[in-house]
């Protein structure tokens, strides 16, 4: 008997400390732009959170609907927009706080689409963070 | 403690019924609506992006689509909208793009089909003209893309005062671009009218065709 409530407990600290690691980045409104398969590539937006009180970063991206993802940055000076590759440090997620990916700023860029973005769809994309490990998570299709 | 020897005066007054009030809010409300939909039909408009004094007529060009050669004469008596940017372009030039259609979405019949846009790409080596037809097609079916050599490409940016380069990126992507990101509007008699920088949303574009089409 005593074994078996000790298994519970264990479940239940186990479980606890799941739930709790899975929360100290979330990622919510993560989405795409529909396109055809004549744009090679596409953007990915999201707003990632870190609810721990150390600095993490986003250092790389994955997903079977590209060729390779990179984290890129579009910036507007004088009219005039550039769109370069972040530097290796990757993008800053300040402690208990977030980074936003979005139009016209940082953005993770789908080079070789794998599939036209078709509103509706979803696809997996792996976030690899500098200590928070791996995450995946869906991005919908969607006009804006 | 000691009483407040106003607790009397400020205590609310309960003696009034409700409706009372609305005797008085109502007038006001109404009186205050008025004012604004008067003030708001006096005010000249707004436009969005920046307007382009006196008569600037818009240099002709001619660049080849899918269908065949485009020339800007060839939409004399439309709005004509003219875009730089590459199908490569995966954030801001979509979501222009994206934009303009909304916006056509929102004018009425008579005034969308006045709309034409052009796409002109700053990267003639990797656009070709069929690419861009899909491409541009994907947001609206009226929207034209086009092309050219690098040379005429350049002559035509030139014309109309838009900036681009081919600037570094990185193994997978090959050279990003980049380009001014605004969107020209020439008038029905050809003049250039108007530039709009990027972001402004859909609403504030069909404000301003829906403006210069009357």
């Amino acid at each position: 008997m005593r074994r078996i409530w000790a298994a519970l407990a264990a479940a239940v600290l186990l479980a606890a400390a799941g739930c709790a690691g899975g929360a100290d980045i979330e990622v919510t409104d993560a989405w795409g732009r529909p396109s055809p398969s004549a744009a090679s590539n596409g953007a990915l937006y999201m707003m990632i959170a870190n609810n721990t009180d150390s600095v993490d970063h986003l250092v790389a991206v994955s997903s079977s609907a590209c060729g390779v993802a990179e984290l890129h940055e579009s910036i507007m000076s004088d009219g005039v927009m550039s769109m370069s590759p972040v530097g290796s440090a990757g993008i800053e997620i300040p402690a208990g706080g977030e980074a936003t990916l979005e139009v016209g700023g940082l953005h993770v860029m789908c080079i070789d689409k794998q599939a036209d973005f078709i509103a509706g769809d979803t696809y997996e994309v792996t976030l690899e963070f500098d200590k928070a490990g791996s995450l995946t998570v869906d991005v919908e299709i969607r006009e804006g | 403690m000691t009483e407040s020897p106003f607790s009397e005066e400020l205590a609310p007054s309960r003696s009034r019924p409700p409706w009372q009030y609305a005797l008085v809010a109502v007038p006001l409300l109404v009186a205050g609506l008025v004012f604004w939909w008067g003030y708001n039909r006096a005010q000249p408009h707004q436009f969005s992006g920046a307007v382009i004094q006196g008569l600037t007529a818009a240099p002709d060009f001619s660049l080849s689509s899918d269908s065949g050669p485009v020339s800007l004469s060839d939409h004399r008596g439309k709005l004509v909208v003219l875009y730089f940017g590459y199908t490569f372009c995966p954030d801001v030039c979509p979501t222009t793009l994206q934009d303009v259609a909304d916006a056509i979405e929102i004018l009425d019949d008579d005034d969308a089909k006045d709309v034409q846009l052009i796409f002109v790409t700053v990267d003639p080596v990797r656009d070709t003209a069929e690419r861009l037809g899909e491409y541009v097609r994907h947001f609206d079916e009226s929207f034209l893309g086009v092309t050219g050599t690098e040379e005429e490409i350049g002559s035509v940016a030139t014309l109309y005062g838009i900036y681009y380069r081919a600037g570094e990126g990185s193994e997978a992507t090959g050279y990003l671009m980049e380009h001014t990101a605004t969107l020209l509007v020439i008038d029905r008699e050809g003049n250039l009218k108007e530039v709009i920088p990027f972001g402004v949303d859909s609403e504030g574009i069909a404000a301003d065709f829906e403006y210069m089409l009357r």
